[in-house]
């Protein structure tokens, strides 16, 4: 390792013949490299992420159809159309299948979990089945779930034929369609909440239980003075993310019923994409994407409360 | 206490209970791979569990007739799927690795500011930037037909490019790895810095090796995300077949699964062992890399709630 003698790098200053510039880059050293390493990031920041939402915001107010026409300004006309039909239906739909998948899903997860923390044989094939599905294109399992439901020749209708059953006509029932996409945003989104409870779980010191065991708690006591109360950060953590996640909810809408039927599985990220690119109301789709933003930034806000109010505790 | 647990009839319902709940889980993707290798008539006798008399191959063998590839073309999209994945692996990792050690070694006047700003879009869902980005894109300057304004063409929409230019900065990386180099001491960089090395040999030969179990979770996030991605190349690309990336193309494949087989043109039955047979190849790579690595994708996974 050989040692090169460069003084101006320490910032010592004390050989006599650097001058001001040297002496002035070694003393800010910091600052340059900081601001050279800062600028193109920043600069990309501006243009990519600052500049959309506030551009978001300004053609939410105004009427625009299509990237090649002048947009004209309309003030809060979108944000009217969202308290019309269908509107109000699609928001609650949103709703509706965060508020259901994430009751499921979060309850699933926990009681997996919890069975998968009890020291079982060949815990990490289980893990890989129950988290094989979040690894899986949405759009792909999705497009392939309507091959299920598909309403003449699906595979569902197929099974009701070879056991003599008359063909269920899925996709014009509302309660079908709705089940279907709940089932198969469960199947998909199991994986995350389970993994994230067991890591929780393993923090949780054995001794607790004996403990409890010795004073003749049952396993239900357990579960709700013990299990519960020690997960709670994590519980509001994934309830809190699944719900911002399944809000979000599109490919399997898109692809399973497309919002079928009359619009009783529409939720608001497929509304956006068809006002946007399908219908060419660009100033609409972006009002849009500001209510779900709003809605968003709520239970995000309602997290850091009931978190804040975990540590005060 | 081993001895108890081995008598507790409570654990066969535990067992009873995983097995029941995984099979739920794994039916539909065993159900898939069974029926790939099952004919159309055979599917449809057993439509539960399509397994075949005979192994029938000819749903992996027409993938590689000319038909399908004119079709098709899986390849290509298999190419731009990986172009794509390793550039928005290494540019926004190497912007985290960067801009966090900014962050978390460097002290200089406004530092603090700039990362409070940085800070600031991590609330916003990605929703918001769908519109302003498309349209950012349709009149790029210079690009697809357009003038240094950004009129008179297409500009990157359906262009190659425009699957590559947004999101290349992520400000969760660059929190997360801010937080890894806060919790590696200063004094391996101190004692290199006597012996004079730069800021870049300091972040190559002293941080990166440390930095390797974060940017291996880095490296498996944004694998899963760009492989699985569907929503930003179905705005951008649609209309040109031969930029799609995995998840575009083999969906847009299962409606079409019929002609993708070569039936004589005007059949509108579906073939669904080979739908099922694109399905299974497009998350194969995704199913092998987890299974060899399943300890880094839990660890991330954790590591996700714990920092963020």
């Amino acid at each position: 390792m050989s040692v090169t003698a460069k003084p101006t790098v320490l910032g010592t200053g004390n050989v006599p013949q650097v001058n001001r510039f040297r002496r002035w880059r070694s003393r800010n050293r910091q600052a340059i490299e900081g601001w050279i390493i800062l600028s193109p990031i920043l600069l990309y920041y501006s243009i990519f992420f600052i500049f959309p939402v506030v551009a978001n915001l300004l053609v939410s107010f105004t009427s625009w159809s299509g990237v090649y026409q002048p947009p004209t300004w309309v003030g809060l006309a979108n944000y009217r159309i969202y308290l019309s039909h269908p509107y109000p239906l699609i928001l609650f739909n949103t709703l509706l299948f965060s508020i259901i998948i994430l009751v499921f899903q979060t309850t699933l997860a926990f009681f997996i979990a919890v069975l998968l923390n009890e020291k079982v044989a060949g815990r990490g094939i289980f893990r890989a089945l129950f988290y094989l599905p979040t690894l899986t294109s949405a759009a792909i399992t999705a497009q392939v779930f309507f091959a299920f439901v598909s309403p003449f020749d699906g595979i569902f209708n197929s099974v009701l034929k070879a056991l003599g059953q008359p063909i269920v006509i899925w996709t014009i029932s509302t309660f079908w369609m709705r089940t279907f996409i709940i089932l198969y945003s469960i199947w998909r989104g199991l994986g995350g909440p389970i993994v994230l409870f067991l890591a929780a779980l393993q923090g949780i010191h054995r001794e607790v239980y004996e403990a409890a065991k010795v004073d003749g708690a049952t396993w239900w006591n357990q579960m709700r003075y013990i299990t519960v109360p020690l997960l709670r950060p994590m519980i509001i953590f994934v309830v809190v993310t699944s719900m911002i996640a399944s809000f979000q909810i599109f490919e399997s809408v898109l692809l399973i019923s497309n919002g079928g039927p009359a619009n009783t599985t529409n939720v608001m990220l497929l509304q956006i994409y068809n006002d946007a690119f399908v219908n060419s109301r660009l100033g609409l789709a972006a009002a849009g994407s500001i209510v779900t933003a709003v809605v968003l930034l709520g239970f995000s806000i309602t997290n850091m409360r009931l978190m804040n109010r975990g540590q005060t505790d | 206490m081993e001895k108890r647990k081995a008598v507790e009839p409570g654990r066969i319902f535990i067992y009873a209970l995983l097995i029941l709940g995984s099979a739920v889980m794994a039916y539909p993707m065993l159900y898939a791979i069974i029926a790939t290798f099952s004919d159309l008539e055979t599917f449809f006798r057993r439509p539960w569990l399509p397994i075949p008399d005979s192994l029938y191959l000819e749903n992996y063998t027409v993938l590689f007739t000319a038909n399908f590839m004119k079709l098709a073309p899986v390849w290509r999209w298999v190419l731009n799927t990986l172009i794509r994945t390793a550039w928005y692996i290494i540019v926004p990792g190497t912007v985290a690795i960067f801009a966090g050690y900014v962050f978390a070694r460097l002290k200089f006047w406004g530092r603090d500011a700039a990362f409070i700003y940085l800070l600031s879009s991590l609330m916003i869902p990605g929703i918001v930037f769908w519109i302003p980005t498309y349209v950012m894109m349709a009149r790029f300057p210079g690009m697809g037909g357009n003038d240094w304004t950004g009129q008179g063409g297409h500009g990157l929409v359906n262009e190659f490019a425009g699957l590559m230019v947004p999101g290349l900065v992520n400000v969760f990386y660059i929190f997360m790895l801010r937080q890894t180099f806060y919790t590696i001491p200063a004094d391996f960089e101190e004692a290199a810095r006597v012996d004079g090395a730069s800021t870049l040999r300091v972040l190559w030969e002293i941080y990166l090796p440390m930095l390797k179990p974060v940017l291996t979770v880095l490296v498996i996030f944004q694998f899963v995300a760009i492989w699985n991605d569907y929503q930003w190349p179905l705005i951008i690309s649609s209309g040109n077949r031969d930029i799609w990336t995995m998840s575009l193309g083999i969906q847009r494949s299962l409606l079409a699964t019929a002609q993708l087989k070569g039936y004589p043109s005007g059949t509108s039955i579906q073939d669904y062992p080979f739908a099922f047979t694109l399905a299974v190849i497009a998350t194969a790579p995704l199913v092998i890399l987890f299974l060899r690595l399943q300890n880094y994708f839990v660890e991330g996974v954790q590591g996700f709630a714990l920092k963020g």
